[in-house]
């Protein structure tokens, strides 16, 4: 009875939640992109036993299957390792009453078991075992119906595996970097032919599914994760113990001191710097921007996209500006918390318009600097590069500069998780459309009359022409800044 | 000196402050009673161009306070934990604070000094965030603040609040040293009556965005404001 109320309470702190109804236009968004997803996940089920065939021919789809299975296993644990939001019921107000603590335990634990959404994996596993049930090798039903079994059971060892695992280490930046290392050693010596994680997934998941009782074996592994899960609440009994573990640390007493000599400015954005490295959200986001940095690395060296001058363009607006479009998105609502402070000290709008003129400028430096190595892929990508980069610190940094002022949502940045869609609205959306969909359109119409090359040109010709005249398009956005001010004061005021 | 004239404010038409016309001279210690609701957050929210007013204005030195940055050289706030940034310690807060009223490291540094008493020791070398300080000290923080840039006006909202008994103590010392050393013009509002009585040479009463009563404090303020308020 008790945990049905708990299951309750949750529901309702989501609905009741100020944002949510307001947010209705986003979380309308939110659904249909989840509708895509899942369609596409059921249509893959469908064709990919033909798509497997056709990549390894040398064996049979199952087999393929199995092979990489291990593989995916392990990147899901890893994205949710790096994503999935720790059950964030907050326990004190129930801690106080007369609730068993095992209770409260078992549910903060299996929450996560009964959302939907992390059985997604089944829409693509049930027309792909259908597909396959009767095929050789197994010519089985069973077979079919274990693999679903084993499906599901991964799903649970995943989750209670990826939480402990957070919960144990997730507060260090550390994590992130090890994940990335045997991820990529297992893929070079793979690649290499050192050791073959491929083979190891294919007996392993060949015994599992052709065994009658190999299911038992993975149901072992999320029952041992459950137990040591709870082994490790007993352990970790108070809030306070866990929360003091995360805070602190080493990284506490960057100063970024090296700002100081720009006067205001600098010391403004020392303080952004530190707004970035202190809280979670931030941090999180920081990490997201890391991964767009790579996007290059997927996408440059495709045959398929070689003539697509759009969407290229579209990469290296991404590559060459991650920084500046994940956290100018929200530039001004970043300094929600404590705006009131900025808005009575001596710090005028001119100082604060500029100062964040300036870093989303060494932003965008540091990230075309850093993608310079791509320029290896060849001129096009070098031509494709610097234009973009032209064009972010021209056109979309006033962009994004001016229409920050209409974002007067708090943003909570003390809740982390790459997922976080606080403070988003559909303004949010609104502003994609200039500033990354426009220019990829444009260079795609253009490159079917044969004129990408001109498009291109234009692009970073608009972007030199937003650098020439950067005085007068700063005095535009301080005073679109000043006109926000009060929508902006009330907005922050309110907490969600 | 701080001039209001017929100032208001309405939310969805309902008139949450009206003021027709109120001036705080300089050196002036003026205290703002009333209950909850009263309109005084309200009207130091006015002062400090957080809100927009939505008739009259407010001048401060001659000058009207709306959309400008003028007044901030020489006013000092405190109203609630949107004037801390949480995530910096104390530490960091106050020399930020300090640069942008171009105060020197050594300026910084004596000004602190100069907090020792207020702080009692529990503020500054704790290697904490604002945001990790319990709410009595993240007060003390943000009153300090207010003062580091050697404001002619200080405004302080229910700034005893939180605080604890010895605190409260030594932040009437110091606000009455404030006054006379530096005849700084001080608005604080409170619900304590004896506080403000204490600190304050005039009391506003307000009840429902309407000043109700204007006095200059005497022996007999105190027992005047507990009348009023009695239920």
């Amino acid at each position: 009875m008790i945990t049905f109320e708990l299951f309750k309470h949750q529901w309702l702190k989501t609905y009741r939640a100020p944002g949510f109804h307001r947010n209705l236009v986003v979380n309308i968004l939110l659904a249909i992109s989840g509708l895509y997803f899942a369609a596409m996940l059921v249509l893959m089920g469908f064709i990919a036993p033909s798509i497997l065939h056709d990549t390894l021919p040398d064996y049979q789809p199952v087999e393929a299957f199995n092979g990489l299975l291990l593989y995916i296993v392990l990147i899901i644990f890893a994205l949710r390792f790096l994503m999935q939001p720790l059950n964030a019921l907050d326990p004190t107000p129930y801690q106080i009453l007369p609730i068993k603590r095992t209770r409260l335990i078992n549910y903060l634990l299996l929450r996560p078991l009964f959302n939907p959404v992390n059985y997604a994996a089944l829409l693509f596993m049930i027309p792909f075992a259908g597909n396959i049930a009767w095929k050789a090798p197994y010519h089985s039903g069973w077979a079919a119906l274990r693999l679903l079994v084993i499906t599901v059971l991964f799903v649970w060892f995943n989750i209670l595996t990826a939480s402990l695992l957070k919960r144990r280490y997730g507060s260090n930046p550390w994590a992130m970097a090890v994940i990335m290392l045997v991820a990529g050693i297992l893929f070079l010596s793979e690649y290499f032919h050192v050791f073959s994680l491929f083979d190891i997934s294919l007996r392993i998941f060949d015994f599992l599914i052709g065994n009658p009782f190999g299911w038992l074996i993975v149901a072992g592994l999320a029952g041992l994760s459950f137990v040591l899960n709870k082994r490790f609440f007993s352990q970790h009994q108070y809030a306070e113990k866990a929360s003091k573990q995360a805070s602190g640390g080493k990284s506490y007493l960057k100063k970024f001191s090296f700002t100081d000599r720009f006067g205001k400015e600098g010391s403004f954005i020392s303080l952004i710097l530190k707004l970035i490295t202190r809280n979670k959200r931030t941090k999180s986001t920081l990490f997201v921007s890391i991964l767009f940095l790579l996007y290059g690395l997927f996408f440059y060296p495709k045959k398929m996209y070689d003539d697509n001058y759009g969407f290229t363009f579209f990469i290296a607006m991404i590559a060459t500006g991650s920084l500046m479009l994940m956290f100018g998105q929200w530039l001004i609502s970043w300094n929600g918390s404590h705006f009131d402070c900025l808005m009575t000290k001596k710090m005028n709008a001119d100082t604060y318009i500029r100062a964040n003129y300036t870093l989303m400028m060494l932003f965008n430096i540091l990230c075309f600097i850093v993608t310079t190595p791509y320029f290896f892929f060849g001129t096009k990508v070098i031509f494709l590069q610097v234009s973009a980069f032209l064009y972010n610190i021209g056109v979309n940094i006033f962009l994004l500069l001016y229409f920050a002022s209409y974002n007067t949502k708090r943003l909570n940045l003390n809740e982390g998780s790459a997922m976080n869609y606080q403070g988003t609205t559909y303004k949010n959306f609104l502003i994609v459309l200039p500033v990354m969909i426009g220019p990829m359109a444009i260079i795609g119409i253009a490159s079917i009359f044969g004129a990408e090359q001109v498009a291109i040109w234009v692009f970073a010709a608009l972007g030199v022409i937003g650098v020439i005249f950067s005085k007068p398009l700063l005095t535009l956005c301080q005073r679109r800044f000043i006109q926000r001010k009060y929508a902006l004061c009330e907005g922050f005021r309110k907490k969600e | 000196m701080i001039e209001v004239t017929e100032l208001k404010k309405f939310y969805n038409g309902v008139a949450v402050l009206d003021i027709p016309s109120l001036v705080i001279a300089n050196g002036e210690s003026f205290g703002l009673v009333g209950n909850n609701g009263a309109g005084k957050t309200t009207f130091f929210r006015l002062i400090l161009d957080l809100i927009e007013a939505s008739s009259g204005e407010v001048r401060v030195n001659g000058e009207t306070v709306a959309r400008r940055d003028e007044w901030k050289s020489y006013v000092g706030s405190f109203l609630d934990e949107g004037f801390l940034i949480d995530f910096l310690t104390p530490e960091e807060f106050f020399s930020f604070t300090g640069k942008v009223y171009g105060k020197s490291k050594e300026d910084i540094t004596v000004f602190l000094e100069s907090m020792t008493e207020f702080f009692n020791g529990e503020i500054l070398g704790k290697r904490k965030f604002i945001r990790d300080l319990s709410k009595g000290n993240q007060k003390k923080v943000g009153i300090a603040a207010a003062l580091i840039g050697d404001p002619q006006i200080l405004i302080l909202d229910e700034p005893f609040t939180a605080l604890d008994p010895s605190s409260q103590i030594r932040l009437k010392r110091m606000l009455n040293e404030l006054k006379a050393t530096q005849n700084m013009t001080m608005l604080i509002s409170s619900h304590d009556l004896n506080h403000v009585t204490d600190v304050c040479e005039r009391i506003v009463v307000l009840e429902k965005g309407h000043i109700v009563n204007d006095i200059f404090t005497n022996e007999d303020t105190l027992k005047e404001l507990e009348a009023y308020f009695a239920v």
